[in-house]
């Protein structure tokens, strides 16, 4: 997307809210208040956001909270959330063990192999 | 919005954002400019987390020895942010005779250098490391290595000089570089901004190969993706930070209670990507493959996330550090060849020295941009 | 490396109908899905689909996907369940996990049809055991035949909310509020009067303040919020539930897509991060297309229309169809779609509040407000006329394309005419025989029979009825308004069953004949 931010434009000053401590992602255990404090710590992408606190990083892989940090985010900053780009999808798409992810087999046809 | 600063800094990675940090520290004004959408969006984020000394070229040594001693331990403190900092050494693993040579090698000549690191044999990794498979006949130990989480530590070094008053502006996509008079003063944006100052940092990892090439400066480094991987958080099991001789993986155990692992296919210096960073189907059950021989019972272990990230990697495998003559004005700080992550701090520390002061602690001569010649 | 013509991701709606389109021109297919039965979502939809006959209607969802498995097992299609997709990777090559290993395998064609998932709000308590998604309450009943619970509140009025809380009911379950922070019911006015007609009530511009509890769900408390979504101090309700349901929206599941590169937009009209796709379906990324929830949420009967059209995009894209061919048939199902997309529901008026039906008449504020069309309002629509014998009552109140009930009548008692979102008309001079077809034709359980006035001061209303057990001819029980609330006495004149019913009962009660155009449910219970 590569828009111009300049991370130094005044936010709204941090103000706590009685909600704060509310679990936003279950996985990983991070609250509201987290999320909010990040922001005004500098944190204004949803990338960021993930990679400073972890929401998103767990088993879900963010399936269940990635809309809703979002939506904090957002409003934190004073943005609507469609103007908040998502993480980045990463493969595997659902945890896999590694000793199968490991075991790759082939199943070409016969002759379909290139020789 | 004022676009003149005392110090330009291209590359908002961990090496731009914490030459910044140590600036503005300072009470140098500072703006720091990155490419894409994101902070630490290059290797930054992407790396294993290994803050090594030994398995280090003895050019870059130095520097790196003086990172442990001044910054590291301290670092999380300082930037008021959790980098997950351990110092419980660096087990180099080896399986065969080859492998012994390969790191005995390596450990001779740290030793010169006055580096702690010595070879062990397979019983003493295995009481360093109990989970480690019988596959395992040497090692080399290092015990003031260590690692950190990457992604907080660029972080932190971003958010404590943004506190200090650097200024950062994201999307801002460097194209060119201007003399006026003879001494580097512009950084001409893809958007059309104009940055000036009076020193230009060049921290922006490969990209900085096509940016100094607007002033005729032409660093000798290639990209090339190398992939990691991370699994669900397992229950503690070492502290230790891990490497092989043959390279096929490296990485820890995080905080999390996650395993973050490096690797590679072989193919790395031959993949081809889509305009980002994106792994290869063969590379994580390679690397995968790789660990279990290594550690059987993180087989069950569950892979929740793999990434790619490209590498600045230089002709000679040192990153290239420092004033150029021919250039006034312009500082590189590139070409880190993947293991830019543990001598940040040092590296942006000293330039961040040499910029306010013209002096450095540590010798970078070995590290300057025309080092580079023919073979014969 | 394994290669297919085209390899789909999911075997809900929209995969299968584009691997039965694909198949049937020749091209080498294989479908994946992790789940363990194929069919996505449609096994779990025990209601009767709206639309037209191309489009299935009057089926129920569960058999619509047996007729899909059975056309894409005679296509010869491939479908490989328990198959998780890892990865899409580059030139389009797919990790897939089946038991112990993991396969690579590359399509001339992919088409990602994975489908939505389930949004989440948050408040205090959201993370309590008890707090459940309207889709998993419905695998937990349609697929395995467990209770959610006992007491549920619902939140969200959209159509998935209403469905599931006529499903919680019909399991059993009772229902205490069905709330949703909106000012207006979300979805079709039918699926919320046949929720509102058996005593739930609605609170609109109201949501959760609080789920109550310590190890699991014991109470809610709700509370109005104004048009900021701020709660009003001193409206607070609480409700002692041992499960909240969360009907809240969809988000296509795209994650695949973004993996692959495709460019992508967030879209709120959407549902949230879709693949940017040309007019056949077709992703930035040269050769993968997305079908169905994935690109765009929207309902079963569209993702099928999609998925086909993907299908037939995909044979022409790989040279096994002709542009001609191609066209001929992308404009019939293009028409099929255009068709499901008309009426006030229609994507193109999401978060338009409509004031007037296409024939200029008042929509009813009650239906919007409380789920249920006010006996002073139900009389100004055309399908609600009066006449001497037993005669349809069709109180379908908005513009929806759907039509059984036109196509169902022998007797051409009920009209609707071309356009398939007009409201249906009760014909003045067609002669009804009471055969009781167009009740259970009704996917919105909307149409009743009534006969105002038996001649001996009594009156008799027959309704759709699908709850169990069905009552003995004779109960006696009361009646209940469109409002849910008790009207009078009524007994139980007869329950009929019929296979040309597909299990709505129809069930004849006789009440006063004062409570003939009021009473709409039975009860059974004391009087």
């Amino acid at each position: 997307m590569n828009t111009v931010n300049d991370r130094s434009r005044e936010l709204a000053p941090f103000v706590p809210s009685p909600d704060d401590d509310m679990l936003i992602c279950r996985c990983e255990e991070i609250t509201k208040g987290e999320i909010r404090k990040a922001v005004h710590e500098g944190m204004w992408t949803m990338t960021e956001i993930r990679r400073y606190l972890r929401t998103g990083m767990g088993l879900c892989q963010g399936q269940t909270c990635a809309k809703l940090v979002k939506a904090i985010v957002a409003r934190e900053l004073g943005v609507s959330p469609a103007e908040l780009e998502p993480a980045t999808s990463r493969a595997p798409m659902r945890p896999i063990e590694m000793r199968i992810f490991a075991n790759e087999a082939n199943e070409a046809k016969e002759g379909q192999d290139d020789e | 919005m004022s676009k003149t600063a005392e110090v330009i800094v291209i590359g908002g990675g961990i090496i731009g954002c914490a030459v910044s940090y140590y600036l503005a520290k300072k009470g140098v004004s500072v703006l720091c400019l990155e490419g894409s959408d994101h902070i630490g969006n290059g290797g930054s984020s992407r790396n294993g987390g290994g803050v090594r000394q030994s398995g280090r070229d003895p050019r870059e040594l130095p520097l790196v020895m003086y990172g442990i001693r001044h910054f590291w331990k301290t670092l999380s403190e300082e930037l008021e942010t959790d980098c997950e900092y351990h110092q419980d050494g660096n087990l180099r693993l080896g399986k065969t005779e080859k492998h012994r040579e390969i790191l005995t090698g390596l450990t001779e000549r740290a030793v010169k250098v006055g580096l702690d690191v010595r070879m062990i044999d397979g019983d003493e990794v295995r009481r360093i490391n109990p989970y480690l498979s019988e596959e395992v006949t040497c090692a080399s130990w290092c015990p003031t290595d260590g690692h950190a989480n990457p992604l907080t530590t660029t972080l932190g070094y971003y958010k404590t000089a943004r506190k200090l008053g650097a200024r950062f502006i994201t999307g801002e996509h460097v194209v060119e570089l201007k003399k006026i008079k003879g001494v580097l003063r512009k950084v001409v944006c893809a958007s059309g901004n104009v940055y000036e100052g009076e020193t230009v940092v060049l921290a922006a990892g490969y990209a900085s190969r096509k940016i100094a090439e607007t002033v005729g400066i032409d660093i000798p480094m290639q990209s090339a993706m190398l992939e990691a991987l991370v699994t669900e958080a397992q229950p503690q099991m070492f502290d230790q930070m891990l490497g092989t001789a043959e390279a096929d993986f490296y990485g820890h155990q995080t905080k999390h209670g996650s395993f973050v692992f490096g690797g590679s296919s072989g193919l790395e210096d031959f993949t081809k990507d889509n305009g980002t960073p994106v792994c290869y189907a063969k590379t994580a059950p390679c690397i995968c493959r790789g660990i279990i021989k290594y550690f059987p019972n993180l087989a069950d272990a569950k892979i929740v996330r793999t990434w790619a990230g490209w590498m600045d990697k230089c002709a000679d495998g040192v990153p290239v550090l420092g004033k150029v003559g021919e250039v006034p004005g312009l500082v590189l700080a590139c070409g880190f060849t993947g293991h830019g992550f543990g001598i940040a701090p040092a590296a942006a520390h000293q330039l961040a020295e040499l910029i306010t002061t013209g002096r450095t602690d540590v010798d970078l001569h070995d590290l300057r941009y025309d080092r580079f010649h023919a073979k014969i | 490396m394994k290669r297919y013509d085209l390899i789909i991701v999911g075997a809900g709606p929209a995969g299968l109908s584009a691997a039965v389109e694909a198949a049937r021109r020749g091209l080498a297919v294989v479908v994946f899905d992790e789940n363990e039965k194929p069919g996505g979502q449609l096994f779990k939809q025990i209601h009767k689909f709206f639309g037209s006959k191309e489009h299935r209607a009057k089926i129920r969802g569960f058999n619509i996907g047996a007729q899909l498995l059975d056309e894409a097992d005679k296509a010869g299609v491939e479908v490989r369940l328990n198959a998780t997709v890892i990865g899409l990777y580059q030139d389009k090559e797919i990790v897939v996990k089946t038991g112990e290993k993991i396969c690579h395998y590359k399509g001339d064609a992919v088409l990602i049809a994975t489908g939505a998932a389930e949004n989440m709000v948050t408040f205090p308590g959201w993370t309590l055991p008890g707090v459940i998604g309207a889709g998993a309450a419905q695998t937990m009943m349609n697929l395995h035949g467990v209770r959610p619970g006992k007491r549920v509140l619902m939140l969200g009025s959209g159509n998935v909310g209403l469905v599931v809380s006529f499903q919680l009911l019909q399991c059993g379950c009772e229902v205490v509020a069905l709330v949703d922070a909106a000012p207006r019911v979300g979805g079709y006015g039918v699926h919320a009067s046949k929720v509102a007609r058996t005593g739930v009530p609605f609170y609109l511009s109201h949501t959760i303040v609080a789920a109550e509890g310590e190890e699991c769900v014991t109470g809610v408390t709700i509370a109005e919020v104004d048009s900021n979504f701020a709660f009003i101090t001193g409206t607070e309700k609480h409700f002692d539930v041992d499960t909240i349901c969360l009907a809240v929206g969809l988000s296509p599941m795209s994650q695949l897509l973004k993996m692959a590169g495709c460019q992508m937009e967030d879209n709120p009209k959407r549902g949230g991060q879709t693949p940017i796709c040309d007019a056949l379906g077709m992703t930035s990324v040269a050769g993968i297309f997305a079908a169905g929830d994935v690109s765009g949420i929207e309902e079963a009967s569209s993702a099928m229309i999609e998925g086909r059209m993907a299908g037939i995009a995909v044979a022409h894209y790989l040279g096994y169809m002709d542009l001609q061919e191609r066209d001929r048939e992308l404009s019939a199902l293009n028409g099929a779609l255009d068709g499901l997309r008309q009426g006030m529901f229609a994507p193109k008026n999401r978060g338009q509040v409509i004031e007037k039906t296409e024939e200029g008449i008042a929509v009813s504020a009650s239906l919007l407000k409380k789920g249920f069309v006010a006996d002073d309002e139900i009389e100004r629509f055309p399908g609600v006329t009066h006449r001497t014998g037993v005669h349809p009552v069709i109180e379908c109140t908005q513009n929806i394309p759907c039509n059984p009930c036109q196509d169902t009548c022998p007797k051409r008692c009920i009209s609707i005419g071309s356009n398939i979102t007009s409201l249906p008309i009760a014909v003045a001079d067609a002669d009804c025989i009471n055969c009781g077809m167009c009740v259970a034709s009704c996917s919105g359980q909307a149409i009743f029979l009534v006969d105002e006035d038996c001649g001996d001061g009594t009156a008799t209303v027959t309704i759709p009825y699908e709850f169990l057990p069905l009552p003995a001819e004779g109960t006696m029980g009361v009646a209940l308004g469109r409002d849910g609330k008790r009207v009078c006495e009524a007994a139980v004149v007869s329950v009929k069953s019929a296979k040309a019913y597909d299990k709505t009962h129809l069930l004849t009660m006789r009440v006063p004949k004062a409570f003939a155009m009021k009473a709409r449910f039975f009860r059974c219970e004391e009087a």
